[in-house]
């Protein structure tokens, strides 16, 4: 059976030999027959029902450097601190000035968490 | 500036960027709203709401799109298996009405077709679902037929079997347009 114009013939024979030169001759034929469907609003239908944004990348790496910056400042604190002078002041028994110390440094730790949470809101 | 697919879904995923995806869909739709009314039998309003579900579907599971296969393979598979679990569901409530209006829009286009057009679409129409679908996408979209089998999601031996079999049928359906072309 073969198609010519619209009519249904019986068939002749069936051709051989040449399958990659008619998958050509096909894929030409189908793809040069297919229209193209115009957008009519198809891309703003679904870009408005899209989800909304998560959290964005750059976001969350903002917050990564916030966090790595508390660390930094944290470790230029602790290498600028004059830890032998406290410790000879441990050493000494004073008591009041470990205490000292300590609250300053547990203050400094609240005051950057605080801060990391307001940037973050 | 026309990115490519991959800098688009980096855009996508790593920024939230909503235009680079609407660049994407405008990139894709054509091709698979036209794929859809072929496997919706026509019916161009199911076929759109599955491509619309389709991409919005794909732009949920973005992030977890690890870029092994192509995104066109990607969107297809989701658009193939929604119209698949959809027609499971529904089988019976096909939209007659717009079927039918659509083919007689598509019979009044056809008296203004050249022949070829036209003997073309009758000849695949004598091939079975699988077999059309198979040579849709692997000769009218490109896909590779381990693309197609991925998307279509039976085993690689089966559509390359749909494949040759739709081929040879096509090949003798349209012999004598070919003789034609050969013969100048």
């Amino acid at each position: 059976m073969v198609i010519k114009d619209g009519v249904v013939h019986s068939a002749p024979g069936v051709a051989g030999g040449d399958e990659p030169d008619f998958d050509t001759w096909l894929s030409q034929q189908l793809q040069f027959n297919e229209p193209h469907l115009d957008d009519e609003g198809f891309c703003e239908r679904v870009m408005a029902d899209l989800p909304p944004v998560p959290a964005k990348r750059s976001e969350r790496r903002a917050t990564r450097y916030q966090y790595a910056a508390v660390v930094a400042a944290s470790a230029i604190v602790c290498w600028q601190f004059p830890l032998e002078d406290v410790l000879a002041a441990m050493a000494a028994q004073s008591i009041s000035l470990y205490s000292l110390v300590g609250l300053g440094m547990l203050s400094s730790m609240v005051a950057m968490t605080g801060g990391i949470l307001a940037a973050r809101r | 500036m026309d990115l490519n697919d991959e800098d688009l879904i980096r855009r996508v995923v790593e920024d939230g960027d909503q235009r680079a995806y609407a660049q994407l869909v405008r990139r894709y739709q054509s091709q698979l709203r036209f794929s859809l009314r072929q496997l919706c039998n026509g019916d161009q309003g199911l076929a759109d709401d599955m491509a619309q579900e389709a991409f919005i579907k794909a732009y949920k599971a973005l992030p977890a799109f690890r870029g092994d296969a192509r995104f066109s393979t990607w969107l297809y598979r989701i658009a193939y298996n929604l119209v698949m679990s959809h027609k499971r569901k529904n089988a019976p409530e096909v939209d007659q009405e717009a079927v039918d209006r659509a083919q007689a829009e598509e019979s009044v286009e056809e008296a203004h077709q050249l022949g070829m057009a036209r003997d073309l679409n009758s000849a695949m129409g004598e091939l079975s679902d699988a077999q059309r679908q198979a040579v849709h996408l692997c000769m009218q979209r490109g896909f590779s037929h381990e693309e197609a089998a991925t998307i279509m999601k039976l085993p690689l031996g089966t559509v390359k079997s749909h494949v040759n079999r739709a081929r040879a049928k096509l090949q003798s359906l349209l012999q004598p347009w070919r003789e034609e072309v050969a013969g100048g």
